[in-house]
């Protein structure tokens, strides 16, 4: 059986962006995430909503009469159809019978209903019930084993029974879509909703496309989306249509209400402005149908854009800002499920600005992983004599703004500035390390600032501060150039450490003269204050800065001793005539390395570059991937050759390819899934290949 | 006494469930003075439609000790609450024969009068073949009663399967032989597992197929009582399993088909679940839509279709919007649909409501 969807790159949380095979012959693919559009009776009378429609990528059927027309066909050639029927599986299954040979076509899916029983008793009645559909639908697959077919999975509110489906989805691998038919109707149920989908996600091939249907509105999209839903069924828009309620995605606002009309679809153009004060009116409830339906079409277009191309993260807050169990899902897989999450979310994004509305965001997985990474890889220089803490500023990377100049000027007064370790205190990152802030997401971030911090962003930046102060010497001094809440968090963290903090006069603003003057004169005062033992390696080459952040990039990237390992054979730096790439070349061998590229913050080893910090392939235990074989043919990784790899794995970071015996290494790329979706898929495009060993 | 087929599997959280319901609502239970106990529960006269014509049926409900499954262990059916019309003790055969004479002295006169033929309908919201409710002595009395009146040209009955036995119908069938005689059996649907695990009916379709049989031995016609919209089953599920079921009734040459949309009966776990919003009556769009899809006119030469929902455009039956208009529209087009046997009459709706927009949008979600 040929492969039916598809991952092409996972976003963050459990999003992700794939293709489903409509048609093999010519091939033709619907993208996902997206929405199902209904075809029923009442719709196809509507020239609006044929001619609004007749390009989108997948509709649901549920007549049978609709497998027969040929009209949908020639309309809708270049669709996915899924087919399910709203009432007894006996009745499905006749249908399939009649019609099998409609459903061995390309574009027609079929998804086994789980309708019956509406509602239950108890956990008994369920467990019942769920066994029995489980029985059905077993006999279903197996007697069209060259059939792919979708399952409905029905909870009834008891999540753990979720476990009774998986079962039937390993032993059949006709199974191409999970429809989780009443996983949504209740938001309230959060906590249930997360552990379902994590049950999925690290039980279940993640090659499966995940469908969400029942009582879903529009406004659900996004956090939908966020949880790793690859297509929903708007079919319940018409029930909502049918009670009266006009979609504004923001809210369902009664008809009545509405005066305004905020939308300039054909219906809200049309006639629906002359039905509004209609008590009864069956065109006006068709009209509302088409509205939504636009509506949650055009709302998924949206998704797909920022998807793509936006900080979808920072989409699912904005839009769930309002719902408070939106808001404790994203709390919830933020705090809880981490440590699945870390490693589906992309480690950067590139070009996009990543804003923050506020505690939403302060979890944020690629936040947390910033956080634990630096926490983690951030070794301090040996060379360290004084340390400063500096407040933030909104233009990034920090260096480039006017009071980040303004510090430089000061602190680079002293010959001995590479001795200093600069930190600089941010909502809701933390802490960074002057030589991280050109990485993700530093360089990408915007958060209103006021000077004002809450107690969860005190307590993020205090609990950092600590950790990294921790690894230093005690006796460094610490020179604090903090006011307002910046200042607060420093005084947090004195109660917690030994070290010596001094604070420098603030005189109005940290960036005024004598604000700048009182730092000069502490730094002044303490930089001779710790004796460092350690003699300097390649004095010449700390001093340059940024040789000074690419050791610190690379230990991020790569581990703590890999910046060392890089820099310890003599490098040189060069920027591209753009200015958007430095290269590292080995000035020994005069041979590129690698390439920082400002877009992404992250630094592309090749090769030689990677043996050069691995040297012994067989000793290495994060971010490989083994090769079934010696060789790979093509620029992509596929699940099939792959023999094992380390659950450290995260999309989009590099990774590097060893073969079977782990003896060499055979080719580096970036990765385009984590290490769970490896572990979790039988097919699907792993790694995107950007430099293969010459043997 | 009962015997009912030990292969039938329970769903022990609904009989649980329904045994719960049913002991509040006896317990609530007043009990009946004796001239409650000599008189029926009910009786009516009202336009039917007969075998081969349209005529009268005269309707008596007697009072017994009331259904044998719904006082039993297993609680009874999930729908039904007709135990709160019986006596749960034993109702003397006086009594009985009493309630009998009662109803049928009040309308002999007016049967006798009228020209068109009647169909008797005798029931007692349990099973009338059963010793435990109506015992031998008074059903033979009823029966020499009934052959008395030569307008009565059919008689309805009903029972379980358990109680249809061949002596029992060679004593019917002895004292009837001029009258068409037909035996109805709450069958609700032909599939097995929406029948016990839902309904918790207590009845196998082999046991159903097997009681067929015998009447049919014994020139005894059979109706069959479907149930349109069980609990458990949304709308587009009762429309498969309605028109599955009446197919293969059709298939078995049962006689007569009642179909029965369920209406919500004060003290029952349907009414339970109607409260909490759980469970809405079927539409009559559903209902026609049915109707018209399992039938064709030539089907019923051979079947008479029979429904005459109780509660029918309220809340608690089979109802579109409520809205007077559109309800008594399609009260009438059931009506004459049944009186005529006519399919056609299922497209002659008087009033075009726009709740059947609303109805299409969103049938999957009732």
């Amino acid at each position: 059986m040929t492969h039916f969807f598809e991952v092409i790159s996972t976003k963050v949380g459990y999003s992700r962006i794939g293709r489903v095979l409509i048609s093999k012959k010519p091939k033709i693919y619907g993208k996902t995430p997206n929405i199902l559009i209904p075809i029923r009776n009442v719709l196809m009378h509507q020239l609006d909503f044929i001619e609004q429609f007749e390009n989108h990528d997948f509709f649901v059927i549920t007549k049978e009469i609709f497998l027969k027309i040929s009209f949908i066909r020639d309309k809708f050639k270049k669709t996915g159809f899924i087919f399910t029927h709203t009432g007894k599986l006996e009745r499905f299954q006749q249908i399939l019978v009649e019609n099998s040979d409609i459903f061995f076509e390309d574009n027609i899916i079929s998804i086994i209903p789980f309708n019956i029983p509406t509602t239950i008793i108890n956990k008994d009645f369920v467990h019942k019930e769920i066994e029995n559909y489980i029985n059905s639908a077993e006999k279903i697959l197996k007697n069209n084993p060259n059939l792919n077919f979708g399952i409905t999975i029905k909870i009834f509110d008891y999540p753990k029974l979720v476990n009774l489906y998986f079962p039937l989805i390993r032993n059949n691998e006709n199974i191409k879509i999970l429809n989780l038919a009443d996983i949504f109707d209740n938001f309230s149920y959060f906590r249930n909703i997360i552990g379902l989908l994590g049950e999925i996600k690290t039980h279940l091939d993640n090659n499966i496309i995940i469908m969400a249907s029942g009582r879903v509105i529009p406004k659900f999209y996004p956090i939908l989306i966020y949880l790793g839903v690859d297509l929903i069924d708007s079919s319940y828009l018409m029930y909502l249509s049918g009670e009266n309620f006009y979609d504004s995605i923001e809210y369902l606002l009664p008809i009545y209400k509405i005066k305004f009309l905020p939308c300039s679809c054909v219906a809200c153009q049309g006639k629906l402005k002359n039905l509004l004060e209609d008590k009864y009116s069956s065109e006006k409830i068709d009209l509302l149908c088409l509205h939504n339906l636009i509506s949650a079409f055009n709302y998924m277009k949206k998704i797909k854009q920022y998807i793509s191309y936006e900080d979808f993260r920072a989409f699912v807050e904005k839009s769930s800002l309002d719902d408070t169990n939106v808001i404790s899902i994203l709390k919830v897989l933020d705090k809880s499920y981490f440590d699945l999450i870390r490693y589906e979310t992309p480690i950067v994004q590139e070009n996009k600005i990543v804003k923050c509305f506020g505690p939403s965001s302060y979890y944020r997985p690629d936040f947390q992983e910033f956080r634990v990474r630096t926490i983690e890889n951030f070794e301090p220089e040996p060379w360290t004599r004084l340390i400063i803490l500096l407040p933030c500023s909104a233009k990034k990377p920090y260096s480039e703004s006017k009071s980040h100049k303004l510090f430089h000027k000061a602190i680079r007064k002293f010959s001995e500035f590479p001795h200093f370790q600069e930190f600089i205190l941010t909502s809701p990152l933390g802490i960074i390390p002057r030589q991280l802030e050109n990485i993700y997401p530093v360089n990408s971030y915007d958060i209103s600032v006021t000077g004002e911090w809450d107690n969860e962003e005190l307590n993020i930046t205090v609990e950092m501060l600590v950790k990294i102060l921790e690894k230093y010497n005690k006796d460094i001094p610490i020179i604090c150039h903090l006011e307002n809440g910046y200042l607060e968090i420093a005084k947090k963290a004195t109660s917690k450490l030994e070290h010596n903090f001094i604070f420098s006069k603030i005189y109005g603003r940290t960036t005024s003269k004598e604000s700048l003057q009182s730092l000069e004169n502490l730094i002044k005062e303490q930089k001779d204050k710790y004796i460092v033992n350690e003699s300097l390696p390649r004095k010449d080459f700390i001093s340059k800065t940024w040789i000074r952040k690419f050791i610190k990039i690379l230990d991020y990237q790569f581990g703590p001793g890999s910046g060392v390992k890089i820099i310890s054979s003599g490098i040189v730096l060069k920027k591209n005539k753009a200015s958007t790439q430095i290269s590292l070349i080995n000035s020994n061998k005069n041979e590129e390395i690698g390439v920082f590229k400002f877009k992404t913050g992250q630094i592309s080893l090749n090769l030689k570059g990677i043996i050069q910090i691995t040297q012994d392939p067989s000793s290495i235990k994060s971010n490989y991937i083994m090769f079934d074989g010696e060789e790979i043919m093509g620029n992509t990784l596929f699940r099939a050759g792959i023999l094992n790899w380390s659950s450290d794995l995260i999309p989009n970071n590099h990774v590097i390819i060893l073969d079977k015996k782990k003896k060499n290494i055979i080719a580096i790329g970036e990765l385009l899934v984590g290490s769970n979706f490896i572990k979790n898929s039988k097919a699907g495009r792993i790694v995107k290949i950007y430099e293969k060993a010459q043997f | 006494m009962k015997k009912h087929n030990s292969k039938i599997t329970y769903n022990e959280s609904l009989t649980e469930k329904i045994f719960f319901y049913r002991q509040q609502t006896l317990k609530r239970k007043k009990k009946y003075d004796q001239e409650q106990l000599n008189k029926p529960i009910t009786f009516w006269i009202k336009k039917e439609r007969l075998l081969g014509e349209i005529g009268k049926e005269f309707t008596i409900i007697l009072r017994t000790r009331g259904c044998d499954w719904a006082l039993g262990a297993h609680g009874g059916c999930s729908m039904c609450g007709y135990i709160k019309d019986a006596n749960i003790e034993n109702v003397a055969p006086t009594q009985i024969k009493n309630q009998f004479d009662y109803a049928l002295s009040n309308k002999l006169n007016e049967i006798n009068k009228d020209t068109d033929n009647y169909v008797l309908k005798l029931f007692n919201s349990g099973s009338f073949l059963d010793e435990g409710e109506i015992s031998e002595n008074v059903r033979r009395y009823i029966y020499e009663k009934i052959a008395s009146i030569g307008k009565i040209k059919e008689v309805v009955l009903e029972s379980r399967v358990e109680y249809i036995t061949p002596d029992k119908l060679i004593e019917i069938k002895r004292y009837l032989k001029n009258k068409y005689l037909e035996i109805g059996i709450g069958l609700e649907a032909i599939d097995d597992y929406i029948r016990n695990n839902y309904i918790n009916k207590g009845l196998l379709f082999s046991d159903f197929k097997n009681a067929i049989q015998i009447c049919k031995e014994h020139n005894i016609g059979v109706k069959a009582y479907l149930l349109f919209k069980p609990p458990f089953v949304n709308e587009q599920g009762a429309m498969d399993d309605c028109e599955n079921s009446i197919k293969e009734l059709i298939e078995l040459k049962v006689n007569s088909i009642s179909i029965n949309p369920l209406n919500i009966q004060k003290g029952t776990f349907t009414e339970f679940l109607w409260f909490q919003k759980r469970y809405r009556p079927p539409w009559y769009y559903s209902l026609f839509k049915c109707l018209k899809r399992s039938l064709s006119q030539e089907d019923l030469k051979t079947v008479r279709i029979l429904s005459d929902p109780s509660g029918a455009g309220t809340k608690r039956g089979i109802h579109n919007c409520l809205k007077r208009e559109c309800e008594s529209s399609a009260k009438e087009v059931l009506r004459k649909f049944v009186l005529t046997q006519d399919l056609r009459e299922l497209d002659k709706e008087t009033f075009d409501c726009n709740c059947k927009k609303k109805y299409k949008m969103q049938k999957s979600y009732y």
